[in-house]
C-alpha cells in the first residue's frame, strides 16, 4: 500500500500542492486527475522523490520516500510527464542503462529489456537512435523503463499524452493488464480515460483535493438526480417560490436573467421527471407564467468534473440565488467572494 | 555508479566528441611540439622541455576542459532525464562520482594521446622521463580539479554554453590567481595576496614541472577536488530544494 498524508509542496511563496492525502491500496489504478496547472506533476515528483516536499509524508510498501529513498525507490518505476530519454541513446542502450541503475542483475538484464520492449511493441526501433524516433514511440520508450525490473508500484505522469488514437487505446489496455500485480497511479487530464482505466479517482485542481471516490460512486452521486432546465417569461419570484414548493424538486441550483422578462431556472430533480415536469408545467401556467424552455439533463462524468473543479462552494438559500440576480444585492451574504466572478446586471 | 559512469563515456565515445576533442588537443600539443624543435635550430642547444610544452598547453587546455564538463549536468536537466536519476535508486553522490570519473576518463584519454610526441622523441634523442612522468601527474592533477570546477559549475544551469564561457573565465582567472596576486596592487596587502596564492595551482604545477611531487601539491588538488565535487553534490540537492 502506498500512502500520502498531509503532503505540502510550496515554490518561494507560492503553494502548489495544499496538505493532500489519500492512499493507493495494492492492485489498484489509481487516476489523479485535474486540469493542468492543478499540481498533479509536482505531486507525481514528489510521490517518485524527485521532488522534496515541504512537509507531509509519503510511505512506499512501508518505506518513508525521503528516510529510506533506496528501498522506497527499488520497487517503483517512473514515467515522468516529459518522457526522461537520452536523444544520443539507442532504445536497447537506453534500456540498459536504465536497468544498469535500477540495480537489475547483469544476468536478468537482456530478458528484461526483451519483456518490456515486447510489451510496449518497440521491438522494432530498438537500434533506432532515440532522437530519431517519433514522440509516440519517445513517449512508449519513457514507459517501458518505468516498467523495468517489473517494479510494484508504477508512477504515470500523463502517459497517452502524444500518442495516436490506436497507440492509446493501446497504452490503455496495458495499464489495465498492469494491475493484475501492481500498484499505479496514473495522471491525465482527460477524464474518459481516467473513467476507463480507473478504480478509484482523486480530483485535485489548485493543489487541493476535491474528490475521491469510485467512478461509479461519483456518478450515481450526481446521475441520480436529473437536472431540469426551465426558461419562464414572468415574475421572477413567483417562478421561484412555485418552482421550490413543487413535489420532487430537490433544490434549485440556478437562476439566470436572459432579459425581457426572462428567466432560466436549473433545478435539481429528486423522483420521475416526466411526472414533475408535467406537474410543474400547468403550476407554473396556472400562475400565468409561460414556459419558454423546458429540458432535463442527465450529468455526465464530464460534468461532474467541471463542477467538482470550479464550484467549491454551493449556494444555500433559494435567497442566495435571488439575491445575485437583484442589481443592488449586496455581495457580504455570499460566502467566500464567490460572487465576485458573477457579472452583475 | 559504474551505469552512470558507462553511460556517460558511451555519450562521449560513441560520438564523435572525444574524438574530436582529443585530435584538437593533439593538434595544439604538436603545433607546440613542432615549434620547439624549430627553435632547436636557431640556438645551440640542443634540447627542449616537454614541461615548457605543457606550459604552453594549459593556455589552450582551460578552453578544453569545460567543453568535456559543460553537459555533464545541465544537460540533464535540459532534456529531463534527471528525474530519471533522482528517482532512481541511485544518490546524488554516485552520480556525481560516476560523471566525474567518466570526464576524468576522457581526460586521459586526450593525454594519453600526447605521450606519442615523448616516444617519438625518445626514438630519436633522449627524454628525461622522471621529470617527465611528473609533470604528467602534476598535469592530470590539475586537470582533475578543473574538471571538478567544471562540473560544479554545470550544476549551476540548464545550458551546457553557459556552463562552459562560466568554466573558462572561472579556469583562466584561476590560472592567472597567481600573477594577479603577485602584482604591486595585491602586494600591498599581504594577508589577501597569502590567500589568493593559497588557491593558485599555477605555482603548485610548476613544482611537479621540474620534477617534484610534493605531498602538500597532492594534497591541496585532492582537496579542491573533494571540496569542489561536495560542492556539486549540494548544489544538486539544493535545486531539487528550491526548483520552482
Amino acid at each position: 500500500m502506498i500512502t500520502i498524508e498531509n503532503l505540502t509542496k510550496y515554490y518561494g511563496k507560492n503553494r502548489a500542492v495544499n496538505n493532500i492525502s489519500f492512499t493507493i491500496n495494492d492492485n489498484e489504478i489509481l487516476g489523479f486527475l485535474g486540469p493542468n496547472g492543478a499540481g498533479k506533476s509536482t505531486t507525481m515528483n514528489m510521490i517518485a522523490g524527485y521532488l522534496p516536499m515541504t512537509s507531509g509524508k509519503v510511505t512506499i510498501f512501508g518505506h518513508d520516500i525521503s528516510r529510506e529513498p533506496v528501498k522506497a525507490k527499488l520497487d517503483m518505476g517512473y514515467l515522468p510527464e516529459i518522457p526522461p530519454v537520452y536523444p544520443d541513446m539507442k532504445v536497447t542502450e537506453y534500456l540498459s542503462f536504465c536497468a544498469g541503475i535500477k540495480r537489475i542483475p547483469l544476468g536478468k538484464r537482456k530478458e528484461e529489456i526483451n519483456r518490456v520492449m515486447e510489451l510496449l511493441k518497440i521491438t522494432d526501433v530498438k537500434g533506432k537512435l532515440i532522437r530519431n524516433l517519433s514522440k509516440g514511440y519517445r513517449q512508449r520508450v519513457g514507459f517501458a523503463q518505468a516498467l523495468l525490473g517489473d517494479p510494484k508500484f508504477i508512477i504515470l505522469d500523463e502517459p497517452t499524452v502524444g500518442l495516436d488514437p490506436n497507440q492509446v487505446v493501446e497504452v490503455r489496455k496495458l495499464i489495465k493488464s498492469l494491475k493484475k500485480d501492481h500498484t499505479v497511479i496514473f495522471s491525465s487530464h482527460i477524464l474518459s480515460e481516467v473513467s476507463e482505466v480507473c478504480d478509484r479517482v482523486v480530483i485535485i485542481n489548485k493543489g487541493d483535493i476535491r474528490a475521491i471516490d469510485t467512478i461509479e460512486n461519483l456518478e450515481s452521486k450526481f446521475s441520480t438526480s436529473l437536472a431540469l432546465h426551465i426558461k419562464v417569461k414572468g415574475s421572477k419570484s413567483k417562478a421561484a417560490s412555485i418552482i421550490e414548493t413543487a413535489d420532487g424538486v430537490k433544490e434549485i441550483l440556478s437562476i439566470d436573467e436572459e432579459g425581457n422578462d426572462i428567466y432560466s431556472f436549473v433545478v435539481q430533480l429528486d423522483g420521475d421527471a416526466e411526472e414533475i415536469q408535467d406537474k410543474l408545467m400547468s403550476d407554473l401556467l396556472g400562475n400565468q407564467i409561460r414556459i419558454v424552455e423546458i429540458f432535463t439533463e442527465k450529468p455526465n462524468l464530464e460534468n461532474v468534473f467541471i463542477e467538482l473543479i470550479n464550484r467549491p462552494v454551493r449556494k444555500d438559500s433559494l435567497e442566495d440565488l435571488l439575491d445575485e440576480i437583484v442589481p443592488e444585492s449586496d455581495s457580504s451574504e455570499d460566502e467566500d467572494g464567490e460572487d465576485e466572478e458573477k457579472e452583475e446586471i | 555508479m559504474f551505469s552512470v559512469y558507462k553511460k556517460e563515456l558511451q555519450s562521449f565515445f560513441y560520438t564523435p566528441f572525444a574524438y574530436a576533442l582529443t585530435a584538437l588537443f593533439m593538434l595544439l600539443f604538436s603545433y607546440i611540439f613542432a615549434n620547439n624543435i624549430a627553435k632547436l635550430e636557431s640556438s645551440n642547444k640542443l634540447m627542449f622541455s616537454f614541461t615548457e610544452i605543457f606550459y604552453s598547453i594549459i593556455i589552450f587546455f582551460i578552453f578544453l576542459i569545460p567543453i568535456i564538463t559543460m553537459r555533464t549536468f545541465a544537460d540533464e536537466r535540459k532534456l529531463g532525464t534527471e528525474v530519471l536519476l533522482m528517482s532512481s535508486p541511485l544518490n546524488v553522490a554516485k552520480i556525481v562520482l560516476g560523471k566525474f570519473f567518466a570526464n576524468a576518463t576522457v581526460f586521459l584519454f586526450m593525454i594519453a594521446g600526447s605521450t606519442l610526441f615523448p616516444i617519438v622523441t625518445e626514438k630519436n634523442g633522449e627524454v628525461v622521463k622522471s621529470q617527465l612522468i611528473c609533470a604528467y601527474i602534476g598535469f592530470f592533477s590539475w586537470g582533475l580539479m578543473f574538471i571538478a570546477l567544471g562540473m560544479l559549475i554545470s550544476s549551476f544551469t540548464e545550458s551546457s554554453i553557459t556552463a562552459a564561457i562560466i568554466g573558462e573565465i572561472v579556469m583562466f582567472a584561476d590560472l592567472f590567481l597567481d600573477d594577479f596576486s603577485r602584482t604591486a596592487f595585491i602586494s600591498q596587502y599581504p594577508k589577501i595576496q597569502s590567500v589568493l596564492l593559497a588557491f593558485a595551482a599555477q605555482p603548485r604545477f610548476a613544482y611537479f614541472s621540474q620534477g617534484f611531487i610534493r605531498l602538500s601539491d597532492l594534497v591541496f588538488f585532492a582537496t579542491a577536488i573533494i571540496v569542489l565535487l561536495s560542492w556539486t553534490y549540494i548544489s544538486i540537492e539544493r535545486r531539487r530544494w528550491n526548483r520552482g
